[in-house]
């Protein structure tokens, strides 16, 4: 599904990825760990396809090179990234962007555009399945809303758009054992064999409830190491350090 | 580029003549004000008026017929204008002896002395216009929309009118001016409205621009507040292709309240100005004005906000601000605030901002598969939303929201 081909990106001639590798099939659930400053938000910047870096390498997404593709086309080509501080935006209501995200993206898809009551139906079966309350969907986008709600609205709108690759980058900082526990469910029940996941993390404690496939420690813009479940609690252990 | 405006007026008295002509006289000294002027710096009219228009002739009658397309939102009253004429009005939903409605009889005022060349103008060419009153005690049940109609060839043209609203003690009333430009080429629209609120009354305007147009707006309200009163001025005229709006008011009344807000979205070259002066004459007395603007293309805004404490004002609580979000780099925004203060127990206080569209929600929002276009009208809509929000009747509340949303993502074309 995702290829990404010795991809190498720069600010200001500060080289952050230095040739990350990294394949993702169908049905996989794959982790990127590593410390602070390895450039792990830098890579689910670039594949959501932020400007602001000079990228050489390839993005291959369903067969498709994304090196022209727009941040809004790949959005509507099945690529989600669930931020690390989702933005607070004044003055747009919640139902509203939930609504214009998903139609935009069903209408790409050639799906239908759900009308209000269908799509006010949907919200509601699925925000009820992350404990998200309700008046939460009427008030601004993500004005005051704690943290743990915040990223609780991201996996709604996973949910709701059903993309095929999602990245969530470190959804789980600043969650509780209760509300991680709903993000994690939330993935679970999303996991089928034609979608994929991306789950970039400092911490083991988010793949105690997701079991990824492929765990990748990237550290100083590489690909240091990759393995299967067991290298997350092994670093877990021993730390970044040793490796 | 000098005017050769005449005046073209039949069945008028040789008195009114003559003082038409004195008018016209001052008028055509200088010619429309240029940016030389203060109060025209940020936009000089002579130089936007002979850019757009090879001449300029005197319009004062309309023959023209068109049926409203009314506003199926909510129920309300009407007034009916073409051209700026009264032409019909009903007040079905109202104790009809408690409304005066007619056309302003065409009595140029002597009284007028001004520097303002516009409306020295407006004194020599007036025509047409309403005069309508509320008596003591009357409250409208229903809002007033005044259909204000431009219709058939309107080229070159200019046309001057006059209203009057005068609301006696203890009455309300909420107008929703709507303008609707079906005339095809650029004209000028100069407009003089007296409003006279007095004791313990409330008057609510809203101007909303119903659609595209390429008139050239000039209004001047001269508004006079009593003790106890409300004024509150919601302005949304986006989609002219220019606007001036001057507000005159004076708080001549203890604990009168005068709220002015405006929500505009420029777009196609357009220049539109709000100039407002505040004059605080008596004490314990607030005012409130927000304007916000979103201007795109080569759209130029300005503000110039005025307000005067007098020495007895004391108490006075005075509040202004002005936000503009531009979108290109070759849009334009001024504002320019003006104290006057001169009691010492007062509040008052002003702010400006201006700045482009915050990218990281553009980002956000794209990463949603939102493109960049929509996600700019969601985040202007949700600049405008606050002024939209205060206003307190829902159905009108909605209706402006509506409208908002047209002049956003565009007028439907006709």
């Amino acid at each position: 599904m995702l290829k990404i081909n010795n991809l190498k990106t720069s600010v200001n001639d500060k080289m952050i990825l230095n040739g990350v590798d990294i394949h993702i099939k169908h049905g996989e659930v794959h982790a990127i760990m590593g410390p602070n400053g390895s450039g792990k938000s830098t890579l689910a910047n670039v594949l959501s396809g932020k400007k602001g870096y000079e990228n050489s390498g390839e993005i291959v997404f369903d067969g498709e090179n994304l090196n022209d593709i727009s941040i809004e086309e790949r959005a509507q080509k099945g690529m989600f990234l669930a931020f690390q501080y989702p933005l607070e935006i004044p003055g747009v209501n919640t139902n509203n962007f939930l609504k214009t995200s998903l139609n935009t993206v069903r209408k790409a898809k050639g799906e239908k555009e759900l009308d209000t009551l269908t799509f006010l139906k949907l919200v509601k079966e699925k925000s009820k399945e992350l404990g998200i309350d309700e008046k939460f969907l009427s008030r601004q986008l993500n004005v005051g809303f704690s943290g743990g709600e915040k990223k609780k609205n991201e996996i709604l709108q996973m949910k709701l758009l059903e993309p095929k690759l999602s990245i969530l980058d470190e959804t789980d900082s600043g969650l509780d054992i209760d509300a991680l526990r709903i993000v994690a469910d939330g993935v679970n029940t999303s996991k089928n064999k034609d979608n994929a996941f991306l789950i970039i993390t400092h911490y083991q404690r988010l793949l105690d409830y997701i079991k990824p496939d492929f765990i990748h420690v990237l550290s100083k813009g590489k690909i240091i190491k990759t393995g299967d479940s067991d290298l997350g609690i092994e670093l877990e252990k021993s730390g970044y350090s040793k490796l | 580029m000098m005017y050769d405006i005449k005046l073209n007026i039949e069945n008028i008295s040789s008195k009114e003549k003559k003082i038409r002509e004195e008018y016209l006289k001052i008028f055509n000294k200088d010619g429309f004000p240029n940016k030389k002027s203060e109060e025209w710096k940020f936009t000089d009219l002579n130089k936007i008026i002979s850019n757009n228009f090879e001449e300029l002739k005197t319009f004062n009658q309309s023959n023209e017929f068109k049926t409203i397309e009314k506003v199926e939102d909510f129920e309300h009253n009407f007034i009916y204008l073409i051209n700026g004429f009264l032409k019909s009005h009903d007040f079905k939903f109202e104790n009809k002896k408690y409304i005066t409605i007619k056309e302003l009889e065409s009595t140029a005022d002597q009284n007028i002395k001004t520097t303002n060349p516009l409306i020295n103008l407006n004194n020599a060419l007036f025509t047409g216009g309403y005069f309508l009153e509320i008596s003591k005690n009357y409250k409208l049940k229903k809002p007033l929309i005044v259909y204000n109609y431009f219709l058939g060839d309107l080229k070159n043209k200019i046309t001057n009118s006059k209203n009057s609203i005068i609301l006696n003690d203890n009455s309300n009333l909420d107008i929703i001016e709507l303008n609707i430009d079906h005339s095809k080429d650029n004209f000028i629209y100069n407009n003089y409205t007296n409003i006279n609120i007095k004791k313990n009354s409330s008057f609510k305007n809203y101007t909303l621009q119903g659609s595209d147009s390429k008139g050239y707006f000039y209004k001047f309200s001269k508004v006079t507040q009593d003790s106890d009163s409300n004024y509150e001025n919601y302005i949304f005229t986006s989609g002219l292709k220019f606007n001036k709006i001057e507000e005159n008011v004076d708080i001549n009344g203890e604990h009168a309240n005068c709220n002015i807000q405006s929500a505009l979205f420029l777009d196609n070259n357009s220049h539109q100005e709000i100039k407002t002066e505040l004059k605080h004459l008596k004490p314990n007395c607030s005012s409130y004005q927000k304007i916000k603007n979103v201007l795109n293309d080569n759209s130029k805004g300005i503000y110039q906000g005025k307000i005067y404490v007098k020495d007895i004002a004391q108490k006075t609580d005075a509040y202004q601000l002005s936000k503009a979000l531009l979108l290109q780099d070759t849009s334009e925004f001024n504002a320019k605030p003006e104290l006057e203060i001169y009691a010492d127990d007062v509040k008052c206080s002003h702010g400006s901002t201006s700045g482009s569209i915050n990218e990281d929600s553009i980002y956000y929002l794209m990463t949603r598969g939102i493109s960049k276009k929509d996600a700019t009208d969601l985040l202007t809509k949700a600049f405008f939303l606050e002024i939209a929000e205060s206003i307190s009747n829902t159905e009108i509340k909605k209706f402006v929201e509506k409208n908002l949303d047209k002049q956003i993502y565009g007028y439907k074309k006709n």
